[in-house]
């Protein structure tokens, strides 16, 4: 054998001997490039505002942080994020799973139209709860002219309920898919022993639930205390870190400080990350499956369908009322004022560039993000390399790090030569395509881990080179996973705010900028019709998305959240 | 088992559909008290929407199920005297197995001192000593089983409902297990429902056996009866392999109650139990392989009851030898030889003579 392939090499021409060595080493020289492009767009940003925030005019120096603790403005904005968080999670996680059983467990009728009514706030962007309630309570809001209401929206209140809206989605399609994957035989069995629904509820679906609770509520607090756009509009003169840390950037050019906001908020999401790897490691329930089972409605008690209906109905009435407000204030001069329907939101010239920008962004954001998702997910799975959970774990990390910090990472990594990328449409693409990579690679990941990789150990036996069984056997298959990246990260890139509101410059603005901008002004109507036409565009493009799904038979898994 | 005593659980006209599909074509059955009753048949024949139904899982669209005397079809499973093992068990997974155990206990509020007592003495029961503290996970499969068993016998249910109990065990455990529900279901002469669509398991286990197949009830009865008095072709051959002969009667003999019937392939004596079939009657004649005798040809059929062919395949399996005869032109039987060493040897593709008993089943043939 040593002799022949010695034999075979000494034959090789030196270009074939490159191509040789390309061939064999492709997947680690593929690994290799991705990791570099995580690491400078990913994780160079995150170091970046690390040493900014230690960094004085001499050298290292803890002043920054000295003076963050000893102000009682940042302290108190500190906690008021950690408050917003934990209410807002205990609430979204409560509301998910109430909208979750009864679109599982629930009567037949009802399980669909409450499941669109939870996934609504999905197709818009969170801080579109913000507008609404502004029309609805703000100062010369409908229900506060109407029923003469005195209750200022502007401060904490307004924030929790405006986070728990767009964040209900979230915990309820996580929670959803749990109890989906939980045997239908074990609630079935209690209630054979006599248990009450009430009882199964609390002794066996909850505890049985409670790796997924635990999952979906440190997502849902991660989510919200990252969230920009509510906060900012609505949080009036009550201090949050991530608006904070835009004030003192944009407002007072003080990366110094907004560097240490930005740890303070990257914090609990590390610590959270760690834990949540530490928490659920291993902690899921196996139980032995048996023949395919069809959860059968069963009638359900009073006692649980009353409370669960009422709390559903509430919320989902609520969300349904945002909606429509915001469709309305679009089409009304000014609402609540001049009562009288006009174009000139919806025909503003303004308004339409930043649409057409942000499709622009996105598009670009999404082919890239695609792209690099889909290989990354490729050289996660079949690579043979050290390292390869780290690359693993970067790249889903962007999905849980705060907007916010990224943009103040990139503003200050790429604000020089040579990597001088600030002011132009590239910062903008390239930040939501690292942003958003999470959903392209699991969908990645996920698709691969369907295919044998015998599959392609075949084409190599019938003598395909490693460059064409990728290209004509790995790509194919990977294309659903592919869409999936593309279409997530082009429906997120849309309505994205956090990161996007410090890199937007004079000719490039974005469409959720000019939202942020209107909604802040108190231009509602202008601030609704862009909404609006966001809301069409993230529509469109998930009828497209069901389009290819049907036609190309792809299982395209959709995602939520975003920030 | 008192047959003067009314059946602890009785099923009146039983229909259910789903949507446009019908499972359930009026089905009425009884079970006595202590008997254990099969519902056995093909995936699709509705026996497990039955079961669910008894258990108050599935809701039938009209009927009556009666359970001592009282109609239980409009309670829900937490009010009704059954108690159901489901085929993957549906343990509690964050429990452990004494809590399995203990779970409905609890729920009916027992005093704590009896719940550890009766614990004890269900897992002496099922023979799970000192596995009380084990989490479900830990617990191998044939001993998920046991438990499983344990729990819906907590109570003491007035009916117990087994679906497909033993079917995600392996062979030889499933052999195990199946005996040793017979003998603890004999022992506490518990009421049983045992849902299966393993014909074997359900001959070995049961008191009596409904056959479903299409949401109807094909035949109901001992496994002798459904063994040996198939009501149809169906039932026929849906326990073991059958060879189907056509057959034509020829003439009734009063004096010893048999029959002379012919085939194509010659004329044969029967005994008959059946008065229905007078001479002329075309006639399905169900021979069970193992009822057969084989042996080499010399040629000519000298003795009754012989009919010759060509032995075609030979397969020899231990305990057994099966024999693919080919009568006439090409019509297959099967002859299986108990025992095949000590059997006089035969040849594939040699004339052989199959003796056929004169205890066979006859079925009319249907038009």
């Amino acid at each position: 054998m040593a002799a022949t392939a010695t034999l075979y090499h000494a034959q090789l021409t030196g270009w074939e001997r490159i191509k040789e060595f390309f061939n064999a080493k492709f997947i680690n020289i593929l690994a290799l490039s991705l990791f570099l492009l995580l690491a400078v767009f990913l994780l160079f940003p995150i170091f970046a505002v690390l040493v900014k925030s230690f960094q004085g005019p001499e050298g290292f120096t803890l002043a920054h942080y000295e003076n963050f603790f000893t102000h009682a403005y940042f302290f108190q904005s500190l906690y008021n994020t950690l408050l917003l968080g934990l209410i807002n999670t205990i609430i979204c996680v409560g509301v998910g799973f109430c909208f979750a059983y009864m679109t599982t467990r629930g009567p037949m009728a009802l399980r669909k139209p409450l499941k669109i009514v939870a996934m609504i706030p999905l197709i818009a962007p969170p801080y579109l709860f913000a507008l609404s309630l502004i029309i609805l309570f703000g100062r010369v809001g409908l229900i506060t002219k109407t029923f003469g209401v005195n209750w200022e929206i502007y401060g904490f209140d307004g924030v929790v309920i405006a986070q728990t809206l767009a964040f209900i989605p979230l915990a309820f399609l996580m929670l959803e898919n749990n109890i989906k994957s939980l045997n239908p035989n074990l609630e079935e069995s209690a209630y054979d022993m006599g248990a009450t629904e009430g009882t199964i509820i609390r002794t066996i679906t909850l505890p049985l639930l409670a790796p997924g609770l635990l999952k979906a509520a440190l997502l849902v607090f991660v989510m919200t205390i990252a969230e920009f756009g509510n906060a900012a509009v609505l949080g009036g003169r009550v201090p949050f870190l991530a608006p904070d840390t835009y004030t003192m950037i944009v407002g007072e050019a003080d990366f110094s400080m907004g560097s240490v906001l930005s740890v303070m908020l990257i914090m609990p999401c590390i610590m959270i990350f760690i834990a949540h790897n530490y928490l659920l490691k291993g902690k899921k329930f196996t139980t032995i499956e048996g023949k395919p089972i069809a959860s059968e409605p069963r009638k359900m008690s009073p006692f649980v369908k009353v409370p669960f209906i009422t709390v559903t109905f509430l919320f989902g009435f609520t969300i349904f009322i945002c909606f429509a407000v915001v469709i309305l204030a679009a089409f009304v001069n000014i609402l609540g004022v001049r009562n009288e329907f006009v174009m000139r939101h919806i025909m503003d010239f303004r308004s339409n560039m930043a649409i057409w920008n942000s499709i622009r962004v996105s598009f670009i954001a999404a082919l890239v993000g695609g792209i690099i998702g889909t290989l990354l997910s490729y050289v996660i799975v079949r690579g043979k390399f050290v390292g390869r959970n780290l690359i693993e774990m970067i790249s889903l990390s962007g999905f849980a790090l705060p907007g916010t910090v990224i943009g103040v990472g990139y503003l200050i990594a790429f604000a020089s030569p040579p990597m001088k990328l600030t002011g132009g449409i590239m910062i903008l693409a390239l930040n939501c395509v690292f942003r958003f990579l999470a959903v392209g690679v699991e969908a990645g990941i996920t698709k691969l881990h369907q295919i044998n990789i015998e599959i392609e150990e075949a084409s190599w036996d019938m003598g395909a080179t490693f460059f064409t069984t990728f290209r004509r056997i790995v790509l194919p298959i990977m294309f659903p996973a592919f869409i999936a990246g593309f279409i997530y990260t082009f429906m997120t890139a849309m309505v994205s705010l956090s990161a996007i509101v410090f890199l937007v410059s004079p000719g490039y603005e974005l469409a959720a900028v000019t939202i942020f901008d209107a909604a802040a002004y108190g231009k509602i109507g202008l601030a609704s019709a862009t909404t609006l036409k966001m809301i069409m565009v993230v529509i469109l493009c998930m009828i497209v998305l069901n389009l290819l799904t049907k036609f190309t038979n792809l299982d395209i898994e959709r995602k939520g959240g975003a920030a | 088992m008192g047959t003067n005593e009314q059946p602890t659980l009785i099923l009146k006209d039983i229909h259910k559909s789903f949507g446009k599909n019908k499972v359930l074509n009026g089905i009425s059955i009884e079970v006595n008290k202590g008997e254990l009753v099969t519902f056995v048949g093909p995936s699709g024949c509705g026996k497990t929407t039955l079961l669910r139904i008894i258990g108050g899982f599935t809701e039938h669209d009209s009927g009556e199920v009666i359970l001592d005397g009282r109609s239980i079809g409009h309670l829900p499973p937490n009010l009704r005297d059954t108690r159901i093992c489901f085929q993957n068990y549906a343990l509690f997974p964050h429990l452990t197995v004494g809590e399995n155990l203990a779970y409905g206990l609890k729920v009916k509020k027992w005093d704590k001192k009896k719940i550890r007592e009766r614990v004890d003495e269900l897992l002496t029961l099922v023979q799970l000593e000192g596995f009380k503290d084990r989490m479900i996970d830990k617990m191998s499969g044939g001993q998920q089983q046991r438990v499983a068993f344990a729990r819906a016998l907590a109570f003491s249910p007035k009916v117990l409902l087994l679906d497909e109990p033993i079917s995600n065990l392996d062979a030889n455990l499933r052999v195990l297990m199946r005996d040793e529900i017979r003998r603890l279901q004999t022992e506490l002469s518990i009421t049983t429902v045992f849902v299966t669509h393993d014909q074997y398991e359900a001959m070995a286990i049961s008191d009596k056996i409904v056959v479903l197949s299409d949401g109807y009830i094909q035949q109901v009865g001992s496994p002798i009866e459904i063994y040996d008095h198939p009501v149809n072709e169906f039932i026929a051959s849906f326990v073991g392999y059958v060879n189907f002969l056509p057959a034509k009667i020829d003439s009734i003999i009063k004096e010893t109650d048999a029959a002379v019937v012919s085939t194509e392939y010659g004329k044969l004596e029967i005994d008959i139990e059946q008065t229905e079939f007078a001479p002329g009657t075309e006639v399905l004649l169900v021979i069970r392989p193992e009822t057969l005798k084989i042996a080499p040809s010399n040629g000519t059929v000298t003795t009754q009851n012989v009919v010759q062919g060509t032995l075609r395949r030979y397969i020899y399996s231990g305990a057994l030898a099966k024999c693919h005869v080919v009568l006439g032109n090409d019509k297959e039987v099967i002859v299986d030889i108990q025992d095949p060493r000590d059997h006089v040897p035969l040849r594939e593709n040699e004339k052989v003579d199959v003796t056929v008993s004169r205890n066979v089943h006859v079925l009319k043939k249907r038009a």
